[in-house]
């Protein structure tokens, strides 16, 4: 209970201050294209070189909050998600502001969020030394599984036929495997001298979600104003709210499963918004509405994606060990201060510690407030025309993806998927299980050498990868996971037999 | 027609799959060319797959391009590829942008074309884009993006 | 709109300055961008932009640096990048890392060497040293060293990538003590490799003196070694690999620094040259580096130049055998 005491510090005019700024600009930063939570932490850095090392980190806390929830805002409405963690967020979120339903969609998504990370932040507080060895559990070949256990769900998200659902996550993977190779420094299909770093993944992001949208605007071709306009909804807080309570399995689902997820050192927070919004899916007894803005998807999602980010700190304030970049990030934060994180930062430095950890948690109420008033203007620009909105996501997208590592390539590999990803999902393909595939096959190669090696110098790679409990745990739980997909394919393929719907 | 896209899709995927799986198979150091030669092979089996259902017309997802769209979306897709390709880098972000943003406005923004007050709308529409972006990249996060004619 | 037209005023100045000024008197006229070849976070990424804080003052280059990360592949993705594309016009400076960039183009598979490259100054020197976990049996590079001839091949120890500093010093140790140990590359630089070192998924590892340093302090790990001439002013109390038998130098020091690309006028390599080294001796800049456990350690670009081509003899003498 000692964080109690430390609130006070938190409330001194220039803490204050300084957790309005981190907030706001951390809300602004987060919408913005191709500014993914580590790389808006990173810009604030110089600023924590004038501030003492608490109030530092307040600005760095609240930042890294409120980055991770405004990146829900582009992609609710422009359909550009602002770091992977906001994937799953599209999916119900853009369709929802597409009928009109934004404000809704960004309420929900901020309550959520709000739930998620104060769960998140409280995991932090109370249960830290025995989460960080669980942390250290994971070692390769728990981290292969996991990277297993996702591809497992790929097939099953948002898409309505298995096979090119996983035909789609294969082409991510095999994207992803372009570039130079992480381990060997071997050079694999670099066609062009853009591909030479590989593809980075916040401009593939906005590749595959923003343009296909741009061109199918375009597809529509020159719409009277009339036919178009969408009726939009003002939508109460309170029955947000009263949503929120009717959709307890989604939150807690989504809660969970990104506590459990954020705190897997090298996973990190980019799967904890699918896989939720996957588990959501099965376990609800609405399964079919997801994808056509249903509330469930949003709910799991955002509030998976803010849960994570307490338990990603655990291994950094326990251990020394940056679990995610975005914790690397405030690693540098903290030592340029001279504050060394470890099992006895909470005894040395308790006024930095405690404080931080404070900030985040009246960061996330602060970053609920501020979300829920912008979320009632925000939700007009559904309201932008066609022709408009086309110009101004593409515009967006360039300048975005350009922005992630001032590189022409990128733009080029972003604009280069996204035209293709058009005509894919004309055919029935679709952008999430690839990014999925993108996002898990470094993690799930990386692993699978790194683990071989080990095995080959001790006991072999059969007893590597399937000994210990926790192998066999994940082992089985991919088992079943398959065994679900293939259930739910076989039965939903006898469904349309019966309905005579085949086309 | 639908039937024969679908085709043409698919068959363009399996060759895709097949370059690959060729190029993994073929490349040297294998340690490097494991993962890659994994994944060749689910893609090249998923895509055949896919291939011989769209060949039997039996592909249940996807409605295709219609010709209609394609003739709708293509104006606007060679200024996207020229804007992006070419001229961001060639002539500047900030003016290519500008020029790009008033095009596509005006091949699509349906307010006629014969009145002097769409066209000012239009004008400030780009203009007030342009100052966000310049305020939010330029100013905001120090982003030098190329400037090669003007800013 | 006066903001778009104020910015259209500056670029036409910018440009017409940039035609007129053949001795770059004025340069820079604008921020100038600084590579970093490693993720955001990491040892080289958080030195770096330590080091460049005070770029903005009178006193440096009265213009700040802005860091871009391009990771990847140990960091021959951001050095390709630099060699191949980067613009030689003194705008676009580098991070290097030596012996990593240098070991890389003996090797092979890249597109640079040490030739594609001019050095502006050194900042900081940072040795590898040996790690195990707190609770590990070893308690000297000796019983390392027995473990390993008992266990040929058997003896697992992690490390930042294939051809980095780590790697030099690991090749080194198993030359040195003339065994066969298992030498475990990860993904995700000297942090992943630090974890695997904590956690047990691999019996030891090398890495960065700065972040062991850090690691030790909090008690996850125990310090065998340091692959240096001399002991650390960090770690007094943590004997040379040299004090303990091992013939290992100090080829795999992570020297890091400032470069520009080949071809970038003379008259800005001289300003470059004699501005960037004072700018690393601020003292806040020391302060600041201090207090984050990074030594330091500032060499002019003669000093450099001279360090690169000692290193690139000694590491195609270790490398010819592989």
């Amino acid at each position: 209970m000692e964080f109690i005491y430390y609130f006070g510090e938190v409330f001194t005019p220039i803490s204050f201050g300084l957790l309005l700024i981190g907030t706001i600009g951390g809300l602004i930063l987060g919408a913005t294209p191709g500014l993914s939570p580590t790389m808006a932490v990173a810009l604030l850095i110089p600023f924590t070189f004038h501030l003492e090392a608490a109030q530092g980190l307040i600005l760095l806390g609240a930042a890294y909050t409120s980055t991770v929830a405004g990146g829900a805002v582009s992609a609710i409405l422009l359909k550009i998600p602002g770091a992977p963690a906001n994937i799953a967020t599209t999916l119900d979120g853009h369709t929802m502001a597409q009928k009109g339903r934004g404000a809704e969609a960004l309420q929900l998504s901020f309550l959520a969020s709000l739930v998620g990370g104060v769960f998140g932040v409280f995991l932090l507080i109370f249960l830290s030394p025995l989460l960080s060895k669980a942390a250290l559990a994971f070692g390769p070949s728990e981290l292969f599984w996991i990277a297993i256990l996702g591809v497992t769900i790929i097939g099953s998200l948002d898409s309505n036929s298995v096979v090119k659902g996983l035909l789609s996550g294969c082409i991510g993977m095999w994207l992803a495997t372009i570039g130079f190779d992480d381990i060997m420094g071997a050079q694999r299909f670099i066609f062009h001298s853009s591909l030479g770093g590989g593809i980075n993944i916040i401009a593939a992001l906005i590749g595959l979600f923003a343009i296909p949208q741009v061109i199918s605007m375009f597809a529509k071709g020159r719409v009277e104003v009339d036919a178009e306009v969408i009726q939009i909804e003002k939508h109460s807080i309170f029955d947000a709210i009263r949503e929120l309570t009717r959709r307890t399995r989604a939150l807690s689902i989504g809660t969970a499963v990104g506590s459990i997820i954020g705190l897997i050192p090298g996973v990190g927070g980019q799967i904890a918004g699918l896989v939720a919004y996957d588990q959501s899916k099965k376990f609800s007894k609405e399964s079919h509405k997801f994808g056509t803005g249903h509330s469930e998807g949003i709910i799991a999602a955002e509030s998976a994606n803010n849960a994570m980010v307490g338990p990603s700190l655990v291994p950094l304030l326990t251990l020394s060990i940056p679990g995610s970049p975005t914790a690397a990030v405030l690693l540098g934060g903290l030592l340029i201060h001279g504050i060394f994180p470890g099992s006895d930062l909470f005894d040395n430095n308790p006024d930095v510690a405690w404080t931080f950890i404070d900030s985040m948690l009246i960061g996330q109420i602060l970053m609920c407030i501020f979300g829920l008033y912008i979320a009632s203007f925000a939700a007009r620009v559904s309201r932008v025309p066609q022709s408009v909105m086309a110009a101004v996501v593409l515009g967006l997208a360039l300048f975005g993806s350009y922005s992630v590592q001032h590189s022409i390539g990128d733009v080029y590999v972003m604009a280069t998927l996204g035209i293709g990803m058009y005509f894919l999902e004309r055919f029935g393909f679709s952008a999430a299980p690839l990014v999925l595939g993108l996002i898990l096959g470094p993690i799930a190669e990386a692993n699978f050498i790194q683990g071989s090696m080990i095995a080959n110098a001790t006991d072999g790679r059969l007893a590597y990868f399937f000994t210990g409990n926790l192998n066999l745990l994940l082992v089985a739980i991919v088992i079943l996971s398959i065994g679900y997909s293939a259930w739910m394919e076989i039965s939903s393929r006898s469904d349309t037999k019966n309905e005579g719907t085949t086309s | 027609m639908n039937k024969l896209t679908h085709v043409f899709s698919s068959g363009a995927i399996a060759s895709v799959g097949l370059i690959v799986a060729y190029i993994s198979f073929t490349q040297q150091p294998s340690e490097a060319f494991l993962f890659p030669r994994l994944i060749s092979t689910v893609f090249v089996i998923l895509a055949l797959w896919t291939f011989g259902k769209a060949v039997l017309g039996r592909s249940r997802t996807g409605d295709g391009v219609s010709k209609e769209a394609l003739l709708r979306m293509a104006p606007g897709l060679i200024v996207t590829i020229i804007y992006v390709f070419w001229a961001a880098k060639a002539v500047g972000f900030y003016t290519a942008s500008t020029v790009a943003f008033f095009i596509l406005l005006t091949l699509y923004d349906p307010a006629p074309h014969d009145q002097a007050k769409s066209w000012i709308k239009r004008a400030i529409i780009t203009a007030g884009f342009l100052a966000v972006m310049y305020c939010l990249f330029a100013l905001l996060l120090k982003v030098y993006t190329p400037r090669e004619i003007f800013f | 709109m006066k903001k778009l037209l104020a910015g259209a005023a500056i670029a036409l100045m910018t440009m017409s300055g940039v035609a007129s000024a053949d001795g770059h008197a004025n340069y820079p006229e604008r921020p100038v961008m600084m590579m970093v070849s490693y993720g955001a976070g990491g040892a080289t990424d958080f030195q770096a932009r330590i080091v460049t804080m005070t770029a903005g003052n009178e006193d440096a280059l009265g213009m700040p640096i802005a860091i871009i990360n391009k990771p990847g592949a140990g960091g021959r993705v951001g050095w390709n990048w630099f060699a191949t594309q980067a613009d030689n016009d003194g705008y676009t400076l580098s991070a290097y890392n030596v012996p990593h960039f240098i070991a890389q183009s003996i090797k092979g598979g890249v597109e640079y060497s040490a030739a594609s490259f001019e050095p502006i100054a050194n900042w900081g020197a940072d040795p590898a040293v040996f790690v195990v976990g707190a609770d590990s049996d070893f308690n000297s590079m000796a019983d390392v060293v027995a473990f390993a001839k008992e266990n040929p091949g058997k003896l697992t120890f992690s490390g930042a990538g294939l051809f980095v500093g780590h790697h030099i010093a690991a090749l080194q140790i198993e030359k040195a003590a003339g065994v066969k140990m298992a030498y475990i590359p990860t993904k995700g630089g000297g942090a992943a490799a630090m974890k695997a070192v904590i956690a047990g998924d691999v019996l030891g590892g090398v890495n960065n003196l700065s972040d062991a340093f850090r690691a030790a302090a909090s008690g996850s790990v125990k310090i065998l070694g340091v692959a240096d001439l001399e002991r650390n002013e960090f770690l007094p109390d943590v004997p040379t690999m040299m004090e303990q038998g091992l013939d290992v130098d100090n080829s795999s020091v992570n020297f890091r620094g400032v470069m520009v690309p080949a071809g970038t006028p003379q008259g800005i390599i001289d300003k470059l040259a004699a501005k960037v080294p004072e700018m690393f001796a601020n003292s806040r800049v020391a302060g600041k580096m201090k207090a984050g456990g990074s030594p330091m350690h500032i060499m002019t670009r003669d000093e450099v130049k001279a360090m690169w081509a000692a290193r690139e003899e000694t590491l195609k003498e270790l490398l010819a055998g592989l």
